[in-house]
């Protein structure tokens, strides 16, 4: 058995020795010679251009005049939110208030808009106010409250109600008669 | 008479968007890619109406 297996590993140590020999020996060190060089440039070009951000420039001769048109709620805005708004359930009543008032807001208790009407879909609420965050371009101070909560919060003058029934606000949507 | 007003004055949807959206963040830098993203518009729109609000001088590179 012992013979056996010593002639079995020298066999096996003269058939390597005549790979070693029969193979190119340049081609490992080639190797890694090439897999340095191409990585470096591509770190060299990543660190050198970092991409470009961009921000309002404070000198534009109509910034101010500019910004008051823009961001105005036009009626097309209201027009648009309040179709949208009533197609998300049995809604009774919708304000907006807050960042569609064109105004910062003084106190941060107000909310932007207010939904209050029964059978809410959540799924279309989430991405109405998806889509409305990205046209507004800011995240929205929002809430949503069944009729008969908001009548009770409205008779007992809740603050949350308050202040946003005080504060500039619009009703696009209004089947309370409030 | 139609009440898409700004729409129609400004001539374009994503570059409204756009005016309104810096106009709203004055104070914060964005790439193409974010901006893009915050509005729902295509990068390649954004990035030509960028290149036309550098021009007049709206919008400036941020160093």
């Amino acid at each position: 058995m012992a013979k056996k297996k010593r002639r079995t590993i020298k066999k096996i140590k003269r058939r390597r020795a005549k790979r070693k020999l029969s193979r190119p020996e340049k081609r490992r060190p080639a190797k890694a010679v090439r897999k340095k060089t191409s990585r470096r440039p591509t770190k060299k070009t990543v660190k050198t251009r970092p991409t470009p951000r961009y921000v309002l420039d404070n000198s534009f001769e109509f910034l101010y005049e500019l910004r008051d048109l823009v961001l105005k709620a036009s009626p097309a805005e209201k027009d648009q939110m309040a179709r949208r708004i009533s197609g998300l359930g049995r809604v009774k009543l919708a304000i907006i208030s807050g960042i569609f008032m064109n105004k910062e807001h003084s106190d941060p208790a107000i909310a932007d808009l207010l939904i209050v009407g029964d059978d809410i879909e959540q799924r279309r609420l989430r991405s109405f106010l998806r889509s409305l965050e990205a046209e507004v371009g800011k995240e929205i101070k929002f809430a949503v409250m069944e009729k008969d909560e908001f009548q009770y919060r409205l008779s007992m003058f809740d603050r949350f109600i308050r202040v946003l029934l005080e504060s500039p606000h619009e009703k696009i949507i209004n089947k309370l008669g409030l | 008479m139609s009440k898409y007003i700004l729409e129609t004055l400004f001539e374009s949807r994503p570059r409204l968007k756009i005016l309104k959206f810096l106009f709203r963040n004055a104070n914060s830098s964005f790439s193409v890619k974010e901006l893009a993203a915050h509005i729902q518009e295509e990068p390649l729109t954004v990035r030509k109406e960028i290149a036309k609000l550098r021009e007049i001088g709206l919008i400036k590179l941020k160093k």
